[in-house]
């Protein structure tokens, strides 16, 4: 037995008993189809808590000190998008969102600031999802997304559909920028990724809704890139998204995806929960937008089993 | 002793005023909700209307108020009624700052006090709140404070949430209400109008609160009286009363105009004002000439005529929805959004008992999270004016919240158990799929679906589209207006809306089928 197989097969195994937990700190890295000399593209976690995943993920990234500087003003936008608690997995995991938080102020980072512009009353979403509590105690500071005037007009120069929107000054402003969506099922968008979790930063997306969801979408990858992605797939809602009913609709998948790349990390992404990546209409648009690459295995990718 | 009643009752009063103030500034609905409860619950209208409806927790601060009246007179109207506070503030700031103004004792607009008490009185035999709705003081004052002090206070938290350490948040302005803001301004003009030309005259030719106290005023225990047998008639009381209620000639005080503010005491420099000083024995008696304060003979009669007509009124008024259905044209009818009619807060149980209860004091309007209760115009029918309703173009119900049922005073709106809130049926989702813009622009969209709580809307694939258009469960639906509120169609309406039950009721439970999934080893991909 190969020592990588021996690895597998008892982490599978302590998995099936219900040992492992987030604590275990041991990582694998292996299976690269590409091992490029040059920064990671792509990190995929499997098998912890939400926190731990991203310890090992971002250190297999080159660290937070990768993304972020002594002194830099820090915009992370989770999915803060409903008034549930963490379990339902609506919002991203409050665990990991103040993980990043603390990732960033130990970069040195001057100032974490933490929004979306919710769909449920936004108060209430900040409040029961965890994230505001997780966030102030990380030393991050909350804003409110519901604040019209902080919305500016921006230029989509490549859009095909959207040629203009308005977007929070914060996102405009900030040295950077951390998308931080949650893995889940969408009604409208097939599924909810990175790219979706932009539309959390605009203050008009219901004319998204009437002029093309997905190349709107697509069109919006291109104003600013994020500096990092990560896709919390901890517990996955698989159905009835993006507000999901119960949690009966949220599996324990425990994933997690580190990007620099938006349209690879949301094809991994898909993979993941086991829909046609060509059904996500908005990540074939966006490739074609030059927003990232589909083929991932042109891409640098470190694989860690917690 | 006397002499520190007004310290007292000025002390007192502006503690109730203080509270009421905190009620109505919990602009996210986030303090406890017992804050307003405890608040509130000497509000005499409100706390009586709610002793009536059965399901709320007992309610007898109406009582207290009454056991209050009989002990010492109108202590409510001067330390517990926000509107008199107000018209206190308001006359306080004349007497510092206008022109000097020396009161006079006046005639009791009897007449007119008595209709309006009688008025109000048969309407409410008759089920219609409405004359307690445009009168109550409380309601009064709850409007000014939701429509007129809350975007004040927005705007100050504006100018000031830059500052980091007092820890403010930037919040957005509530969505503006045309009527809610012309009641509140009108009756804030009018009211101020009065205090600062005729004192408490709202309080003692309107209000039918002031009046019905005033009435039960004969019967105190205490009453503010003039010593005859000491007082100098020198008037300093008189100049002072801002209820024109102490007749200095006959040396007499109108203990139903009376509000027991005790303004009159202090001034008195040979203490003969005050309570039970009529105990003492009258030395002098009336000067020949004048006329002891007596209701006029006649005036029974009178008030009697007005009964009837009043009558007559409030049995046309009792008959809701008739005006607005009017409105609405023949071609218009036949689309069944044009017909939704107006949806009620969860916990009225039916628009009914929402309009029999309700004096649209709108502190769930002001202490709603999303502000979806809005304040109506007609909706309702003309008993039902001003009556919060759900404005699903404002936003929509939050399905785990129900403040309005908390907070509100009058047990319009009872609170639900959050089990039953969830399963609480406003009204209806209704989808005309063909103003949908998955059918229009043949695009994705899914807004509704992506907003509903229940899933009553589903995405489901769409004729051969490869997109996925809503399907709706009305069974399921509870009709809170998400999908209504996030449907992006315009031409000519939304394609997704709630059609109102005017009782409400209890929807299924949302399906649960449990889901596989088994870990593995491997990445996929």
């Amino acid at each position: 037995m190969k020592r990588r197989d021996f690895i597998q097969k008892t982490v599978g195994a302590s998995v099936a008993s219900g040992v492992l937990v987030s604590t275990v700190g041991f990582t694998e890295v292996f299976g690269e189809e590409k091992q490029a000399d040059g920064p990671v593209d792509m990190v995929a976690v499997k098998g912890g808590g939400p926190d731990g995943m991203f310890e090992k993920g971002i250190e297999a990234m080159g660290g937070m000190s990768r993304f972020v500087k002594p002194g830099d003003v820090v915009v992370v936008k989770p999915n803060i998008g409903w008034d549930t608690p963490p379990e339902r997995a609506a919002d991203t995991n409050p665990l990991l969102v103040g993980k990043i938080v603390e990732h960033c102020k130990k970069a040195g980072a001057k100032e974490v600031l933490v929004f979306d512009n919710t769909c449920d009353e936004w108060t209430r979403c900040y409040k029961n999802s965890g994230i505001e509590e997780a966030v102030k105690s990380a030393g991050g500071k909350m804003v409110s997304g519901k604040d019209k005037k902080m919305y500016k007009p921006v230029a989509i120069n490549k859009g095909k559909s959207l040629k203009e929107t308005t977007v929070h000054e914060l996102v405009m402003s900030a040295d950077v920028f951390i998308n931080v969506p949650v893995l889940k099922n969408h009604g409208g968008a097939t599924m909810s990724l990175s790219m979706k979790n932009l539309m959390g930063i605009v203050w008009n997306r219901g004319w998204w809704h009437k002029h093309d969801l997905h190349q709107c979408i697509a069109d919006f990858a291109t104003y600013r890139k994020p500096d990092l992605n990560v896709i919390d797939g901890y517990n996955v809602m698989k159905r009835n998204g993006p507000r999901g009913v119960s949690v009966a609709d949220v599996v324990n998948m425990k994933y997690q995806i580190l990007s620099t790349d938006m349209v690879a990390a949301d094809t991994a992404a898909t993979k993941i929960f086991g829909v046609d990546t060509a059904k996500v209409k908005h990540i074939e648009l966006a490739q074609e937008l030059g927003v990232g690459t589909m083929d991932l295995k042109s891409l640098n990718i470190k694989r860690i089993t917690v | 002793m006397q002499k520190y009643l007004k310290k007292i009752r000025v002390l007192v009063a502006v503690l109730f005023f203080a509270a009421v103030i905190v009620s109505f500034s919990d602009v996210k609905g986030n303090l406890p909700s017992s804050i307003q409860n405890s608040a509130l619950y000497l509000q005499f209208v409100p706390s009586a209307l709610k002793f009536f409806t059965p399901g709320t927790v007992l309610s007898v601060g109406f009582i207290v108020v009454i056991l209050m009246t009989f002990l010492g007179g109108r202590i409510y109207c001067s330390t517990i009624c926000p509107l008199g506070i107000w018209q206190d503030i308001v006359i306080f700031f004349r007497r510092k700052f206008g022109p000097k103004q020396r009161l006079r004792f006046k005639k009791a607009l009897n007449f007119l006090r008595y209709s309006i008490l009688v008025l109000t009185i048969l309407f409410i035999a008759f089920n219609s709140v409405l004359l307690l709705n445009l009168l109550d003081p409380y309601a009064i004052f709850g409007r000014m404070a939701t429509h007129l002090y809350q975007p004040v206070l927005l705007f100050v938290n504006d100018l000031l949430y830059h500052i980091p350490f007092l820890g403010l948040h930037n919040m957005e302005y509530s969505p503006f209400s045309l009527i809610g803001f012309i009641f509140a301004a009108g009756m804030l003009f009018l009211v101020t109008y009065m205090a600062g030309t005729g004192g408490r005259l709202y309080c003692n030719s309107v209000c039918p609160v002031g009046t019905f106290l005033g009435w039960l005023s004969k019967y105190s225990f205490f009453k503010i009286k003039i010593a005859q047998s000491s007082c100098t008639q020198c008037g300093k009381c008189q100049a002072v009363c801002k209820a024109n209620c102490i007749d200095i000639k006959n040396m007499e005080v109108d203990e139903t105009r009376c509000i027991s503010c005790y303004d009159c005491m202090p001034v008195c420099e040979v203490s003969s004002i005050g309570y039970n000083k009529h105990k003492m024995k009258p030395v002098q008696v009336a000067k020949p000439g004048t006329k002891p304060l007596k209701i006029k003979k006649g005036l029974e009669r009178r008030l009697f005529i007005t009964a009837i007509a009043g009558l007559a009124a409030s049995k046309a008024l009792a008959l809701p929805k008739k005006a607005a259905e009017k409105i609405t044209n023949e071609k218009e009818k036949k689309d069944p959004f044009y017909d939704r009619g107006p949806v009620a807060p969860p916990g009225v149980g039916s628009i009914r008992h929402l309009i029999d209860r309700c004096v649209a004091c709108h502190l769930c309007v002001s202490a709603c999270p999303t502000k979806v209760l809005q304040p109506s115009f007609l909706d309702y029918g003309l008993s039902g004016i001003d009556v919060p309703q759900m404005d699903y173009d404002a936003y929509f119900c939050n399905f785990d919240c129900h403040k309005c049922g908390e907070v509100c005073p009058t047990g319009a709106i009872i609170e639900l158990p959050q089990e039953e809130k969830h399963l609480t049926q406003l009204g209806q989702v209704y989808l005309q799929i063909e103003y949908c813009i998955v059918e229009s622009e043949g695009t994705a969209c899914g807004s509704c679906s992506e907003h509903c709580p229940t899933q009553a809307v589903k995405m489901v694939p769409y004729k051969n589209t490869g997109l996925t258009a809503p399907e709706i469960n009305p069974d399921i639906c509870i009709g809170c207006g998400a999908c209504e509120y996030a449907c992006p169609a315009t031409d000519p309406h939304k394609a997704i809306f709630v059609v109102a039950n005017k009782e409400h009721k209890l929807a299924e439970n949302p399906k649960e089928e449990k889901l596989e999934y088994e870990e593995t080893d491997e990445f996929p991909f």
